[in-house]
């Protein structure tokens, strides 16, 4: 999906030639200290704030950063992104914070029934943001996400607030997504989260990112003997595991 | 007399009085809200130009309002070599002060506007327009709305100043008419009910307006 994404803020490089790798159908997890790049590079991939070079494939489009040509219109909704925040917009209600964005592509009323049986969202989503949960909030952000049938679905930190039920809720969600071949880009820093995601399908996979720059990608079974140092480090922090790596 | 009866009596003199207020009121809110609205907004768009504006707001702010009325009725003129009348005055300054207030209004709601909902807006695809349309003018009215009714409702009461520079409005009608019948207390309260029924009603709306946005849009 991108490749060699460099992002400069200034004189302040934030993230080096980091290659990622999205498929349709699976879900690969962004893991990483805060500091590390991970909003940065969702940023980057979603062309809310192009990469200063490195190139991005949606579908059949190639967005080509190191070209001078990049004007090119960005590929929303085909890539779009669920926020740690969720930014529902709080004057509309959860209903018309999804159907917003299909006004102009027209409603399938099949598609919206549907995905809101899917969330279990009919009994509150003719709410305002504010007047339901947090687990609401997101799943009418997942609602949103999904109606708008993209190729790519970037999730920045969306299990930051959740307590393990919650969380394990959104798994299914999210098991749920892969079937309609959306591939998904994680965005977490909560380890058991992304291990369980990990250990129940094989073929998903992992990127570490450290200072902008990936230190280790792989499967579940990294989690268990990492092959960088400051991934076990990390891992070691967390509580995951208490052995070191053995390279970086 | 009771009330009733001076209003009656004097109905003639209170409606051309009462006709000057609202005239001027009009014309201050009118061209307060237009261009102040339009200011703030290119205050915000452009901050070099928001920077001016706010100095001159910040110096305005520090002039009482009598002083400023009186400098631009006589001295100011007097050095331009220009008359104009009393009520072209009163609502030149009233407008002028309206104007920046409205637009730091408009500019401080257009600046802390939440830049992630219109991050939101872009990867769900709307279009430009439908971005202004639907998330930002509603969000940004929701914030300006309340405060710019409270300030219409002040430059309505200040309305009553223009009377020193010998605008007949209401309060200079209701002067005249008690130095010829010296009936201080039914005269003043009758002017005080008649601000009441207009302002209460603004200021009410105002509030509702504040806590019905508030309600929508607050986390709890």
């Amino acid at each position: 999906m991108g490749s060699k994404l460099s992002q400069s803020f200034g004189p302040r490089r934030v993230l080096h030639d980091v290659d990622v790798e999205v498929r349709p159908g699976f879900i690969t997890v962004l893991l990483g200290p805060s500091g590390s790049g991970k909003t940065t590079l969702v940023r980057a991939l979603s062309m809310l704030e192009p990469p200063s070079s490195g190139r991005i494939q949606v579908d059949e489009t190639l967005y080509d950063f190191d070209s001078p040509h990049r004007g090119v219109e960005p590929p929303w909704p085909r890539i779009t992104v669920v926020f740690q925040q969720l930014f529902l917009w709080p004057h509309l209600t959860l209903r018309e914070n999804i159907t917003l964005p299909l006004r102009k592509r027209g409603c399938d009323d099949a598609l919206l029934d549907e995905v809101v049986t899917l969330f279990n969202m009919s009994e509150f989503l003719d709410r305002h943001p504010n007047q339901v949960s947090l687990g609401q909030r997101q799943r009418a952000a997942l609602a949103r996400a999904v109606l708008l049938q993209p190729s790519f679905l970037l999730l920045d930190e969306i299990t930051s607030a959740l307590d393990v039920e919650q969380a394990n809720r959104l798994l299914g969600y999210l098991f749920e997504l892969r079937q309609r071949s959306i591939g998904m880009l994680l965005v977490t820093h909560n380890i058991e989260f992304a291990r369980t995601l990990l250990d129940l399908d094989e073929k998903d996979t992992f990127l570490f990112l450290d200072e902008g720059r990936v230190v280790e990608r792989g499967e579940k079974d990294n989690f268990i003997t990492p092959r960088a140092t400051r991934f076990a480090s990390f891992l070691a922090s967390t509580g995951s595991i208490h052995t070191r790596g053995t390279s970086t | 007399m009771t009330i009733l009866e001076i209003l009656t009596e004097y109905r003639p003199a209170f409606l051309k009085g009462l006709g000057v207020t609202i005239e001027l009121s009009l014309i201050t809110w009118v061209v307060g809200i237009g261009l102040g609205t339009l200011l703030g907004a290119i205050a915000h768009i452009w901050p070099r130009i928001g920077w001016i504006v706010r100095s001159i707001a910040f110096v305005i702010g520090g002039i009482p309002f009598l002083v400023f009325l009186y400098w631009v009725h006589y001295p100011l003129q007097i050095a331009l070599g220009v008359v104009a009348s009393p009520f072209l005055s009163a609502a030149t300054i009233l407008s002028t002060l309206n104007i920046f207030g409205v637009s730091q209004i408009v500019r401080s709601a257009l600046d802390d506007f939440p830049e992630q909902y219109l991050d939101a807006a872009r990867v769900c695809g709307l279009s430009q327009y439908q971005t202004l349309r639907r998330v930002q003018l509603p969000l940004v009215a929701r914030q300006a709305i309340p405060p710019t009714l409270n300030l219409q409702v002040t430059m309505l009461q200040m309305t009553l100043f223009a009377s020193l520079i010998s605008v007949e409005e209401l309060f200079r009608v209701s002067q005249r008419i008690n130095a010829s019948i010296h009936q201080p207390i039914e005269i003043y309260t009758a002017l005080g009910l008649f601000f009441l029924a207009i302002c209460i009603p603004m200021n009410g709306l105002a509030s509702w307006l504040r806590w019905r946005f508030t309600r929508d849009i607050s986390e709890r």
